[in-house]
């Protein structure tokens, strides 16, 4: 990229400025030199000096100064300097967009939620003296019961990166109502491997016991998993060697982690990763689009400010894309509740209205406009994304 | 919910200038994008230019001053008739001004170069971005931008604790705005000093940019003057200090030194709001948009800016229904707010998600339809198909049906 030309440019100025610092340096001490030379004189001179040597010297001394002319040596390394200085400035003015506040709106953005968002993003990543400290230094009321969520989460993950199925496990069968709701696995998962775990270590006592009193109210749902895990125990102290690699895998422990937060997020009725990360990603991937927009409409700073939507589509990646939206290719209509989508009889899928115009408001038969097929009055089913 | 039509706005738009070809080719790799999203760190590189452009503008100032003072003090000490001793001591004390001159020259040089070294820093950080360490490189991104939120804030404790827990002091700007905290404090504290200091030390920037700063400072110090009763005093400031901005800013002068008139506790609208104590608010505002401005940082804070972006590009009426799945950040309370005077964003084409992946449906994985209108990705319907003896079950409605009676739909 042109970093390389910028870099550049930079390190001239660098250098310009060092050349200007070091020949100041040594103006400085020729000038010095000069003043300490005429004293030497003027101190070492036999008594009594008359006033006229020391009016010479002090005269020559001037000479000399005005021949060293320290303020002029400088000019040129100075001039220089500023030169380079602007074109830095003026290739970071053409580089880069030097006003990307253009493309904000002055609506209302309150203060109160924005700290709220940043400290529940603070707790969400585990940075409990950050949240702590914002809402400290902003005022804001203390957001308790959100934090001690994410403490709880994060107190369970912190024991499971050290193979301790406990606190997950007390939450799993705390939570075990709305789990099954979800229709989640997470608790049999966590039993499972806290067995292949007590297998792996304990006697096949031990092992049986575990499974009589924590795997068996899961039977009647997962009869096979629970199959294969008691077959498991022909293979005590040596798991590796059994034949269900699926089950066994170690990579179970490795994405136990996300799985853990996936499950209790999903709980909380929260998203797994930040929400503000997500939004403010989005922010940067869209915010160049919306700068061009803006300065396309330059003059339109009212049409801009009370637009109902983008008139321009900011493209994301997909990762962004949270719900189906249908454009009826030939209307350029947003699929909605009064206008949705219609699936033809030749897979083509148009909006409502585009059909009902086609069709003289469903009265004629028309031909599809995608195709050569000729779609007969009410052969139109709605879709449902 | 509303159903969203090419409105009046769009279709005006799109007949009185030339198609926009923004989004012709949407960029659609990860170089690409990254590649456009470089080209907002404008502050980023700025802002510690501006500090070391700076730095060498006062090192020139001291420079010429005592350069100055020294040659014209050997030229006097040549034109008046100095005794030896008083030569000798004339002379010496101008050889201390020099070493005093070098010193604070040295000192200053080291400040610049430490600056110099954060510019470069911080270039080579951009350059540094890559797609193989993207997701570090933009969690790196988010907490820079949290950073300068707090600093603008005046969060600074939080702002010091994020930036040295991640180690990104260098690319970050504390130690600038640190300068702005001490001009803060004191307007919080009912004085001007240090800001009007601040004034003298950018005093040609300042001038140029037609900034009426300093005038401001003046006028609330001669209010406090005349809230303490202090007339005579007050005239004589404002003779001194306002009569300069006389020209330019004549209705302001007036205003306030009509406040003569009235005591602090005129209870005439017009002259009572000078005296409450919002006015020592309105400098601090004023003082951190001239000091933005001067050090070429945006007047809003990078996360709002980039916050409105991301949710006005994220926005669809689905966000607000009740089922909106909760990874979309519209679907919380919180962002909901934030994001009702902002825009909806705009598709030209069909983007389809489905229900049970929540993958993309296109071309490489075509939503299929069921018999009763409900669609869903084929890689989901595939799988459960697989599972379940060719039988697949709409998670939504219940309905039953085979796998083979479902339709491919064809969607652009």
């Amino acid at each position: 990229m042109e970093l390389t030309t910028i870099k550049d440019t930079f390190d001239r100025v660098n250098k310009k400025q060092k050349l200007s610092s070091s020949k100041s340096q040594e103006v400085i001490d020729q000038v010095g030199r000069e003043i300490e030379q005429a004293l030497e004189k003027i101190q070492s001179a036999d008594d009594p000096t008359s006033p006229f040597d020391q009016k010479s010297i002090l005269t020559d001394l001037v000479l000399e100064l005005n021949a060293i002319d320290p303020l002029h040596q400088l000019e040129g390394p100075q001039k220089e300097l500023n030169l380079n200085l602007s074109k830095y400035q003026k290739l970071l003015e053409r580089f880069f967009n030097p006003d990307i506040s253009k493309a904000y709106r002055n609506v209302d953005f309150d203060l109160h939620i924005v700290n709220q968002i940043l400290a529940s993003h603070f707790y969400q990543e585990g940075l409990f003296d950050l949240g702590d400290s914002i809402l400290n230094e902003a005022g804001e009321p203390e957001a308790t019961v959100l934090k001690s969520q994410f403490l709880d989460m994060h107190q369970i993950l912190e024991a499971a990166r050290l193979r301790n199925l406990e606190p997950a496990l007390k939450w799993a069968s705390t939570n075990r109502e709305k789990l099954k709701q979800n229709g989640s696995k997470i608790e049999l998962k966590l039993h499972q491997l806290q067995f292949l775990d007590v297998l792996q270590k304990g006697t096949r006592a031990d092992a049986v016991t575990y499974a009589r009193t924590y795997l068996a109210p899961f039977y009647s749902l997962h009869k096979k998993e629970f199959q294969k895990l008691m077959c498991c125990l022909l293979w005590a102290g040596r798991i590796g060697s059994a034949p269900y690699p699926e089950i066994t895998s170690p990579t179970h422990w490795e994405n136990l982690t996300e799985e853990l937060t996936r499950e209790f997020c999903s709980l909380l009725g929260h998203s797994y990763g930040s929400p503000l990360g997500v939004a403010i990603s989005a922010g940067i991937e869209g915010l160049p689009t919306l700068l061009k927009l803006v300065s396309v409409m330059s003059a339109k700073k009212q049409e801009w400010q009370a637009m109902k939507q983008l008139p321009v589509p900011v493209e994301l990646g997909k990762e962004f894309q949270f719900h189906s939206i249908f454009v009826c290719p030939v209307s350029r209509d947003q699929g909605s509740e009064e206008n949705p989508p219609m699936l033809m009889p030749c897979s083509h899928v148009l909006c409502k209205q585009s059909i009902m115009k086609l069709s003289k408001s469903g009265t004629r038969s028309f031909k599809c406009p995608y195709c050569p097929a000729e779609i007969s009055v009410g052969q139109w089913r709605q879709l449902y994304f | 919910m509303d159903s969203l039509s090419n409105g009046a706005a769009a279709a005006t738009i799109a007949t009185r200038t030339t198609p926009i070809t923004t989004t012709a080719s949407p960029p659609s790799s990860k170089l690409a994008h990254l590649t456009e999203s470089l080209k907002l760190e404008h502050q980023f590189l700025r802002v510690p230019f501006e500090h070391y452009k700076k730095s060498i503008r006062a090192d020139h100032r001291v420079f010429e001053k005592e350069m100055s003072a020294v040659i014209s003090g050997v030229t006097e000490a040549a034109d008046a008739d100095l005794s030896k001793d008083d030569a000798v001591h004339h002379l010496s004390s101008l050889v201390s001004k020099l070493q005093g001159l070098k010193r604070k020259l040295e000192e200053g040089s080291r400040i610049e170069n430490l600056q110099a070294q954060r510019c470069r820093a911080r270039l080579d950080h951009l350059e540094s971005a890559d797609v193989e360490n993207l997701p570090d490189w933009n969690n790196t991104r988010l907490k820079r931008i949290l950073v300068d939120y707090m600093l603008r804030m005046s969060y600074y404790d939080t702002a010091a604790k994020l930036a040295g827990s991640n180690n990104i002091q260098d690319l970050v700007d504390i130690d600038v705005f640190q300068e702005a905290k001490k001009v803060i404090d004191a307007l919080q504290n009912k004085e001007v000093a240090p800001a009007l200091a601040w004034c003298a030390d950018n005093k040609s920037r300042l001038k140029k940019s037609k900034s009426k700063f300093e005038f401001q400072l003046r006028l609330q110090e001669f209010i406090e003057l005349v809230r303490a009763e202090n007339s005579m005093r007050a005239i004589t400031y404002a003779r001194k200090y306002l009569s300069p901005w006389g020209a330019t800013h004549t209705k302001e002068l007036q205003r306030v030194m009509a406040t003569l008139a009235f005591k602090s506790n005129t209870e005439c609208a017009r002259y009572k709001v000078l005296f409450e104590p919002i006015q020592w608010d309105f400098l601090v505002d004023q003082f951190k948009q001239e000091f933005c401005r001067l050090y070429g940082m945006t007047l809003e804070p990078l996360l709002n800016i980039y916050l409105q972006a991301g949710l006005s590009a994220l926005k669809t009426p689905y966000c607000y229904e009740d089922d909106c799945t909760k990874e979309d950040p519209l679907s919380q309370d919180n962002f909901r707010k934030l994001a009702l005077p902002l825009p909806y964003s705009k598709q030209h084409h069909s983007k389809l998600v489905c229900y049970i992946t929540k993958e993309l449906m296109d071309t490489e994985n075509p939503p299929q339809v069921l018999p009763n209108g409900y669609v869903y990705s084929t890689k989901a319907l595939e799988e459960m198909a697989k599972k379940n003896n060719g039988k697949i079950t709409c998670p939504r409605t219940g309905l039953v049906c085979n796998y083979l009676d479902l339709v491919k739909a064809y969607i652009s």
